[in-house]
């Protein structure tokens, strides 16, 4: 990768305010309102160092839960919560499967790392089921709960088809990652992937970033790991149910059952229209049913 | 058990806080949804880096205490 040109100008390291739109330096982007941005994750990187998850925790100020050993191979955040907004996850496969499509000595595993997070849906089903307007879709095209306006209801919990959302104990409101919100207000790219060591985690413009995901996958199957695909850009597997597209999507390596994602993730909105009709009809049916019933009678 | 300490808010993020006690200690808070306070009246503590006292308690299973109530010190 090409150094930027203005890295050269800002080399030096005694500084006196901060780096106007620093974000073009460490993820050559340069963050403007209006414009659609998010994550790609590149699972085939990732080594699960779970830098991403202290950033996170770090910069967010989330206090650390979950403490104690889970028995999940080295995975001891369990999964994401109100106060995990970044989870990687560590999948252990004995034999010949992940990315290491050939034969392996046993006391090898097959790691399987991912690093998950909000996706940031195009049609976020939990923004559309907020009751008061706390979720709403930000300048940067990422989906943010403000903490202020937050009842507590919990309905975007069960709308999420991913189980991102959760009610904290703590304070009763729903928290989920805001794709740092306050650091794309200051040029800055979000924390996790400015941590990532291998560049698992990519931010940058949603076009970019799809266009760098589909020739990294074709990179991949000519390199032979030919079971490598995306999961949350345009027209692959997760951006179904009027979902849209995916702002935080994934390349994969197995199934998404694998990475506990849902392999076709819907509006729950899709619902109501089959929902209420098939309750109209039933009430129908019964109704003629019991008029049939005590008409016959005399 | 409630514990009351005092200190300066360094950072605020949404309805959490820092604090640094007065012996150069960062502690970790999260206003609870009791607390007599609202996360938009963190943001103006931190930026003063207002000394406060704080009424909290210790929550299970998580390094952080939960802020009960939140008054300027001095």
């Amino acid at each position: 990768m090409d150094m930027h040109p203005r890295a050269v100008r800002e080399s030096n390291s005694e500084r006196h305010g901060p780096i106007a739109n620093e974000s073009e330096l460490t993820a050559g982007v340069l963050i403007e309102p209006g414009r659609s941005y998010g994550f790609f994750t590149d699972t085939t990187l990732c080594i699960g160092c779970k830098a991403c998850e202290v950033a996170c925790k770090e910069w967010n100020n989330l206090p650390a839960d979950h403490l104690g050993l889970t028995g999940n191979s080295y995975d001891n955040t369990g999964s994401l919560s109100a106060d995990s907004w970044r989870h990687v996850r560590f999948i252990e496969q004995a034999g010949p499967k992940g990315i290491r499509d050939n034969a392996q000595p046993s006391f090898q595993s097959g790691w399987l790392m991912m690093s998950d997070v909000c996706k940031h849906c195009h049609n976020a089903p939990c923004l559309e089921a907020c009751p008061t307007g706390a979720l709403f879709k930000t300048e940067f095209d990422t989906v943010v709960v403000q903490q202020d306006i937050c009842n507590g209801c919990g309905y975007c919990v069960p709308a999420c088809p991913f189980g991102v959302v959760d009610i904290s104990t703590l304070d009763g409101k729903a928290h989920k990652c805001t794709l740092c919100y306050d650091r794309l207000k200051g040029g800055l790219e979000p924390a996790c992937a400015k941590a990532c060591p291998t560049d698992s985690i990519q931010f940058g413009e949603l076009g970019d970033l799809q266009a760098r995901a589909e020739a990294r996958v074709h990179n991949l199957h000519d390199r032979g790991v030919g079971n490598a695909y995306l999961y949350g850009a345009p027209g692959t597997p997760g951006a179904t149910g009027d979902l849209g597209h995916l702002n935080a999507f994934f390349l994969l390596t197995d199934r998404p059952e694998t990475y506990n994602l849902p392999v076709a993730p819907t509006r729950p909105a899709n619902c109501v229209r089959p929902s209420f009709v098939s309750g109209i009809t039933t009430v129908a049916a019964l109704a003629l049913g019991a008029l049939a019933i005590f008409s016959g009678r005399d | 058990m409630t514990h009351t300490m005092r200190g300066t808010v360094t950072i605020v993020q949404e309805g959490r806080f820092q604090l640094i006690d007065d012996r150069g200690v960062a502690h970790l808070f999260i206003l609870g949804h009791a607390a007599a306070a609202e996360p938009a009246q963190l943001a103006p503590l931190g930026r003063r880096q207002a000394r406060v006292s704080v009424r909290f308690t210790k929550p299970p299973h998580c390094i952080g205490n939960v802020a009960h109530s939140v008054t300027l010190a001095e």
